[in-house]
């Protein structure tokens, strides 16, 4: 029997051929070093909504991988996203969750930066320095590249990256689906709340995995479908349109990201939904009417459970929330949990929601506390070095997707299966450890846009 | 040797007097107990400073006039 290897990623732990992947991809150490380089320093990530900062100096602290980051709003307007580390001896310059300041002061040696990231204040500048340091050189380091989309500020280190649109790919539809508004207006969505944040003793990669568009685990969440916790008293979410909808996984090959999504029939009624609360259910009865007098290319999509790569999970109805498992270790990862409504909604139907919501999700929702129990005692009992002899299988449906879905008029991008009446299949997983790998294994942006070499035409547009 | 003075407390239009005997009104004050946003009033050992507004470091301060 092959003994357990002890260095890092090596071709073959990801074997998309067999449908086998390794534990090692999840609990060794030097394989997790390696991701923060070669995955979380050159992908885009998710680091928070305009929203949180609406007002000059406004700032959110967020994450990029490990390391923290400070978004702000400068005193003229511009979004900046920059490492909170003093330039001078590495000291946090910002030790709040959020707020709004004209500076951010390093309480080390009292190094100062303002909002635009240049350094402003040195002690005894004229007298230590002698006027000669060049605070231009020393500001704050700030991302490569920055995008605002529909309210949300997504950030990469890595200046050869492709632009965040292409990043997406056909996937921004999906996206899409959380941030425009209910009745189908753009770019709607606002942040409700703080932001749920907790730790959990498991690598960042089994939510990632999960969130992917994991519908073979539903027994997991049997005892909160009995409860009922769902916005109409019965189960965990409203499902009418299962009974008329294809329910399918999507998986954009060459980009990682990845879903499972309802795809409606043409000429679809609205089904009751938020029986709870007349209200409520009156609100999304009415946007569901607005939807469909404005007949976008996503009028028949609800969304479900998605994963953009490499770690921003996406929920887009039911509850309506954007997850982040940020990496801590190779066994533990921090989750951030971002709430949202539609920003025009009544303050009642905004209330109902926040409670379903939390009732779903977070440290206390119900349905995440079962996913959580799973990936925790997974990853604890994967570490051993017996266990990690065993690989996974990820086998399930594989071969069966197709590149060319349609139903009733609507092609669907992307690699499909219909799990309509099979259930599940494990494509969105094999879709996730794939571009992993390729993310592992390839040393710069150029190997890792397969798209533009297949269309030289995006290429040149790329430029 | 005097007290420190605890720069947070102080409001803007507050003059402060520096170390190098310098003083300096206070026009704007991030309360991060670090620095001040100050115009130099008076300031006999660099006379050009006068009227410029500079980051003023709190362990500058010694002193303040009302």
């Amino acid at each position: 029997m092959a003994m357990n290897g002890t260095n890092g990623y090596r071709p073959g732990l990801v074997d998309l051929s067999t449908g086998q992947i390794s534990r090692e991809i999840f609990v060794n150490d030097d394989i997790y070093a390696q991701e923060q380089e070669r995955v979380f320093a050159r992908s885009w990530l998710f680091v928070g909504h305009e929203s949180q900062i609406p007002n000059p100096g406004d700032f959110f602290v967020s994450r990029m991988g490990e390391e923290s980051v400070i978004l702000c709003r400068d005193r003229a307007g511009a979004v900046h996203v920059f490492l909170n580390s003093c330039r001078h001896r590495g000291m946090k310059v910002c030790r709040y969750d959020d707020g709004n300041t004209t500076v951010f002061t390093c309480p080390y040696h009292g190094w100062s930066y303002g909002t635009d990231g240049a350094l402003v204040g040195v002690p005894y500048f004229r007298e230590a320095y002698h006027s000669a340091l060049d605070k231009s050189k020393w500001g704050l380091v700030e991302v490569a590249q920055l995008a605002c989309y529909k309210g949300t500020v997504w950030a990469n280190w890595d200046a050869g990256a492709p632009p965040f649109l292409e990043y997406l790919g056909e996937f921004r539809r999906f996206l899409d689906l959380i941030l425009d508004g209910w009745d189908g207006r753009e770019g709607q969505a606002e942040l409700l709340g703080g932001v749920q944040k907790w730790l959990i003793p498991c690598n960042w990669k089994f939510p990632a995995e999960n969130f992917s568009g994991d519908s073979y685990h539903n027994i997991s969440h049997r005892s909160v479908d009995l409860v009922g916790v769902g916005p109409s008293g019965k189960s965990r979410r409203d499902y009418n349109e299962l009974n008329v909808a294809r329910k399918l996984h999507v998986a954009i090959a060459d980009r990682g990201h990845q879903t499972i999504t309802y795809l409606l029939p043409k000429d679809h009624q609205p089904q009751p939904a938020y029986q709870n609360s007349p209200e409520v259910a009156e609100y999304f009865r009415h946007c569901e009417e607005e939807r469909r007098k404005r007949p976008g290319a996503n009028a028949r999509l609800i969304g479900a459970p998605g994963e953009i790569f490499p770690n921003v999970a996406l929920l887009p109805r039911q509850p309506r929330t954007i997850a982040v498992w940020h990496p801590k270790s190779a066994h533990q990862t921090e989750v951030w949990r971002f709430f949202f409504v539609d920003r025009d909604a009544p303050q009642a139907v905004k209330n109902f929601l926040r409670d379903y919501y939390i009732r779903y999700s977070g440290p206390a929702g119900m349905t995440e506390q079962d996913d959580m129990e799973n990936w925790n005692y997974a990853h604890a009992a994967s570490r051993g070095v017996i266990a990690r002899r065993h690989p996974y299988t990820y086998e399930m449906g594989l071969g069966h997707a197709v590149e060319d879905y349609e139903f009733e008029g609507f092609r669907m991008p992307g690699r499909v299966i219909d799990i309509t009446s099979i259930q599940a299949s494990e494509e969105p997983m094999r879709n996730l450890y794939g571009r992993w790998a390729q993310f592992m294994e390839a040393d710069s942006w150029d190997e890792l846009m397969s798209w533009r070499r297949n269309s030289p035409v995006q290429a040149e547009a790329a430029k | 040797m005097s007290y420190p003075i605890n720069v947070r407390d102080l409001a803007a239009g507050t003059t402060v007097v520096l170390l190098s005997g310098a003083e300096a009104e206070i026009v704007d004050n991030p309360k991060d107990g670090v620095w001040l946003f100050a115009r130099y009033l008076k300031s006999p050992g660099d006379p050009a400073l006068v009227g410029q507004e500079e980051m003023i470091f709190a362990q500058d301060v010694v002193d303040t006039r009302p």
